[in-house]
């Protein structure tokens, strides 16, 4: 997603002393010869470094020399680089990258995989692809409290229609207007709620509005970092209100043989969203590099060996 | 369409006239928020302002400090205000509050500071005493003044009340942010008219407020210079 967050600049720091600590301090490579140089990029955003991260270890430890360009950019940056060749590969996401690629021709839906094939048939011709969909999403998603979840026995957002007229949302003020907000929460799974407070997107608002029971449900993105800390919980979004913004490696075709293949998918397929928002969270709240977070997860889902 | 139809469409559109986000709830919204502020504001500033007058000490303090108040811009304490009250109307109150404090301090300040000190003189020779002094004498003169400060701070709270809801509060101010945010500009123009209109509406009304309480001695005063009533002055 592109986005600009408000710890950006001090992640953004902590990033780039990561960076240059990576750079002097090698990350590992067990295989004494290189199979290749990879060049990995992120967006200039704390989770796009942590999958850059994620995805770069994974290849560095299958034998690869990997150079990394964290918080390169916006996509209007990393895209051009891609293409040119500057950087081989970065972990984009599957709606967001299509929308892009078709320049904004409302093609996204909210089935990854369908998103993803079509996807490739705007990369094929730039000499790119897009490989196998992760299960980890950073999308639109609705949360509601721990509390209200156990109030009603909330897992899904199908489970508010019978119960949305005792309930207040609260997104940011264009919600009432855009279709992946209240009107599509209407249409798709009939919710109609007893009232709609406007606040900010995902911001300081609608935190405040959650603690103290202003509203019940709200507008998140579903990797928040704070959301457990939050004390919050992503209903699930059962009939794909949203967009599919699934974590999706995009990669230079001469860069894709079958075991870099092999190795991202291997990655994608052991992400779940649960991870991006614990990795969010040690990132930007616990300050942590995201180097570091990014080996501890692999060694923890024992990617090591 | 030229915006100004939108507008004139926006406000003929009677489902804008109803509801929660209706205009007559915005604009109670509204003036409860600045109503509010202001007469907490008064009730801090005026006992300020008139004692000091009054007594004619510490002028430079308070007026340094009211200006000194000026100069913190509200939207700065409304969102400190924000940190720490959480969501609700108290740190909009408060950031209001603050900026309807100094107006008044000033004026009234000046206002005491104003009345001729012969006038008090033949008070205190009559046998009023300090409290009979200033509320039968010096508080009708400094009426003028004091309204002044009132109404400068009313019309200030009215206009900048529209902040509210960039802290998810009520009032006009919700259609400029909401217009904003969903990219309907007749709705913005129409909050930033609204809250235009309240503000004169404001300054009309506290002037007719300031007419009924000005005695009838220094209606004469404010007359046309021909038909003014001269007072003599001793040496």
């Amino acid at each position: 997603m592109n986005r600009i967050r408000g710890s950006v600049w001090l992640v953004a720091a902590l990033a780039a002393l990561a960076t240059v600590a990576a750079a002097c301090g090698g990350t590992s490579t067990p295989t004494t010869t290189s199979k290749g140089t990879i060049t990995v990029a992120g967006f200039n955003f704390p989770e796009s470094s942590i999958l850059a991260e994620v995805y770069g270890q994974a290849l560095a430890h299958d034998g690869y020399t990997v150079n990394y360009k964290l918080l390169l950019g916006t996509r209007e940056v990393v895209a051009p680089a891609i293409k040119s060749g500057q950087i081989d590969l970065y972990p984009g996401y599957a709606a967001t990258e299509l929308e892009f690629y078709n320049s904004g021709a409302g093609e996204a839906n909210g089935d990854a995989a369908a998103t993803t094939a079509k996807l490739n048939t705007h990369l094929s011709s730039l000499g790119l692809a897009a490989l196998t969909p992760s299960a980890a999403v950073d999308q639109n998603a609705f949360a509601v409290t721990k509390a209200t979840q156990a109030k009603y026995s909330l897992s899904k957002l199908s489970d508010l229609t019978p119960i949305g007229d005792q309930l207040v949302l609260g997104a940011g003020p264009e919600c009432p207007t855009r279709p992946f907000c209240q009107p599509g929460l209407q249409s798709t799974y009939g919710i109609h709620f007893k009232a709609f407070k406007a606040l900010d997107t995902d911001g300081p608002l609608t935190r405040a509005a959650f603690k103290n029971g202003t509203i019940q449900v709200g507008l998140v993105f579903s990797s928040d970092a704070d959301l457990n800390q939050a004390g919050l919980v992503v209903l699930q979004d059962d009939k794909h209100l949203e967009n599919a913004d699934n974590v999706v490696p995009v990669v230079r075709q001469t860069v894709a043989t079958s075991e870099v293949t092999t190795v991202l998918n291997k990655v994608s397929a052991g992400l779940t969203t649960a991870d991006l928002v614990t990795m969010n969270g040690q990132v930007e709240l616990l300050h942590q590099d995201a180097d570091a977070v990014a080996a501890a997860y692999l060694q923890q889902h024992n990617f090591f060996g | 369409m030229s915006i100004l139809a939108k507008v004139v469409q926006w406000f003929t559109d009677p489902t804008h006239w109803q509801g929660a986000d209706g205009i007559p709830t915005r604009l109670v919204e509204h003036v409860q928020l600045s109503a509010e502020s202001v007469a907490l504001g008064a009730l801090i500033a005026l006992p300020i302002g008139i004692v000091l007058g009054h007594f004619g000490i510490f002028g430079n303090l308070a007026i340094g400090v009211s200006n000194v108040g000026r100069a913190v811009p509200s939207f700065a304490i409304l969102v400190i205000a924000f940190q720490v009250f959480g969501l609700g109307d108290t740190p909009i109150i408060l950031a209001l509050t603050a900026l309807a404090i100094p107006p008044m301090v000033t004026n009234s300040y000046v206002a005491l500071r104003e009345v001729d000190p012969d006038v008090k003189d033949a008070a205190r020779g009559m046998g009023y005493r300090q409290l009979a002094q200033l509320v039968r004498v010096e508080l009708p003169l400094a009426v003028p003044l004091i309204m002044a400060g009132i109404r400068t701070s009313a019309v200030q709270v009215v206009a900048t009340a529209a902040l509210a809801a960039l802290i998810a509060g009520g009032g006009f101010g919700r259609y400029i942010i909401d217009g904003l945010a969903q990219q309907d500009y007749a709705k913005e123009f129409a909050g930033a008219l609204l809250v235009a209109v309240l503000a004169l509406a404001t300054e009309v009304s506290l002037w007719g407020v300031e007419q009924l309480l000005v005695p009838r001695g220094i209606r004469l005063l404010r007359a046309p210079a021909g038909a003014r009533v001269r007072t003599f002055k001793t040496a």
